[in-house]
């Protein structure tokens, strides 16, 4: 890097021999055409104020919840962090839905470890009895507001083991289920559908 | 240590003079060395026996059969030295399921004896921690019992969406 800044308008220094200093030849390091200082001052004083009043205006005549509610249930939508909950064998598929064939990122769905950080839980496997208080704690300690999935036959109906001792008969019985995805185990598609219905559920969201 | 039992009946002849009248027979049984049959009074007398004079040093398996008029707990065993399997059976009386513990014989007995009690209701005494292995703590029930209903998920209640 050459020592002092290069002002607006000065000519280019020369090409060092040996390509020493090579950041004076990048075009990132000409100076913008626009100085930082204006910028700013446009953004301070004409397009926040105006912005700040077009939104009043259209607060005014449609209603708050109309004009903000849109914003976070686009917000919300388009950044689902879902639970790892992953009980029984569609949490094989859940893993698939992640990788590079599928890609569920792209909906912006990303997976994360922990409840605090979680709006989704994806139940993925079959629920028993014994794991059943430690799902409603998780469930509990993810912040508002939060969706569940349940997914493959078992979290949503017991699947196989229906009436058995052990086995919870459906997670509906313990936290309540926005979205029910049927298989067994659903495919990774079949989990991308449920996640873009739940998108649905959510663009319509009103409270 | 005398040699090593190789058939049902020497097993019988060895364990014969240590246990008496609470042998009840050995048999044979596939694959392994027989099925030793005994009353529970000598459930000890009998596994410091396989452990310390027949080297069975692995207590691979306890299990509980309900036969609704009795129950039956068979012990399966493993004898690194002479590479055999044997099988324990004791028969237990349905209205006082009860046997001596062999947690202090073989430790992996534990949770083999927890999981019995758990899901036939045979109670292990002097278990060092008998409780809950595969279903909830206060689970109320032996669920593998024949007497036992399957419930019906209809009458639980559904956790409806706040609207």
């Amino acid at each position: 890097m050459s020592a002092a800044p290069v002002p607006a308008g000065a000519a280019k220094p020369a090409p060092a021999t040996l390509g020493l200093p090579m950041g004076a030849d990048l075009p990132m390091a000409e100076a913008p055409a626009v100085p930082f200082v204006e910028i700013e001052a446009l953004r301070a004083k004409e397009f926040i104020p105006a912005a700040k009043e077009a939104l009043g205006a259209l607060i005014a005549e449609q209603g708050q919840s109309r004009v903000i509610r849109p914003v976070f249930n686009w917000a919300g939508r388009n950044s689902l962090f879902p639970l790892h909950w992953g009980l029984a064998c569609c949490a094989i598929e859940f893993a698939a839905a992640f990788g590079a064939r599928w890609d569920a990122e792209r909906f912006g769905v990303v997976p994360r470890s922990s409840p605090r950080q979680c709006d989704l839980m994806i139940v993925n496997g079959t629920v028993t009895w014994k794991v059943a208080h430690k799902l409603i704690t998780l469930y509990e300690q993810m912040p508002e507001p939060k969706w569940v999935i349940a997914m493959g036959n078992c979290a949503t109906g017991g699947g196989p083991f229906r009436t058995a001792y052990s086995v919870v008969p459906g997670v509906d019985k313990l936290v309540p289920v926005d979205v029910y995805i049927a298989g067994c185990p659903p495919r990774p598609e079949a989990m991308l559908e449920g996640i873009l219905k739940l998108e649905e559920l959510i663009r319509e969201r009103k409270e | 240590m005398t040699s090593q039992p190789q058939t049902p009946e020497e097993l019988a002849a060895y364990l014969a003079p240590r246990l008496g009248d609470r042998l009840l027979g050995v048999e044979p049984f596939p694959e392994t060395l027989g099925r030793v049959r005994f009353r529970r009074e000598g459930a000890l007398d009998l596994f410091r026996a396989m452990r310390d004079d027949l080297t069975f040093g692995h207590c691979s398996t306890v299990a509980g059969i309900d036969w609704v008029d009795h129950r039956e707990v068979v012990y399966i065993l493993w004898s690194d030295a002479a590479r055999r399997y044997v099988l324990l059976s004791a028969d237990l009386p349905a209205d006082d399921p009860r046997i001596e513990t062999a947690c202090a014989i073989w430790p992996s007995a534990n949770w083999h004896e927890r999981e019995a009690w758990e899901l036939v209701d045979i109670t292990f005494e002097h278990h060092p921690d008998l409780r809950h292995l595969l279903m909830p703590d206060g689970y109320a029930f032996h669920p593998l019992l024949r007497s036992f209903k399957l419930h019906e998920p209809e009458e639980l209640e559904v956790k409806s969406r706040r609207v």
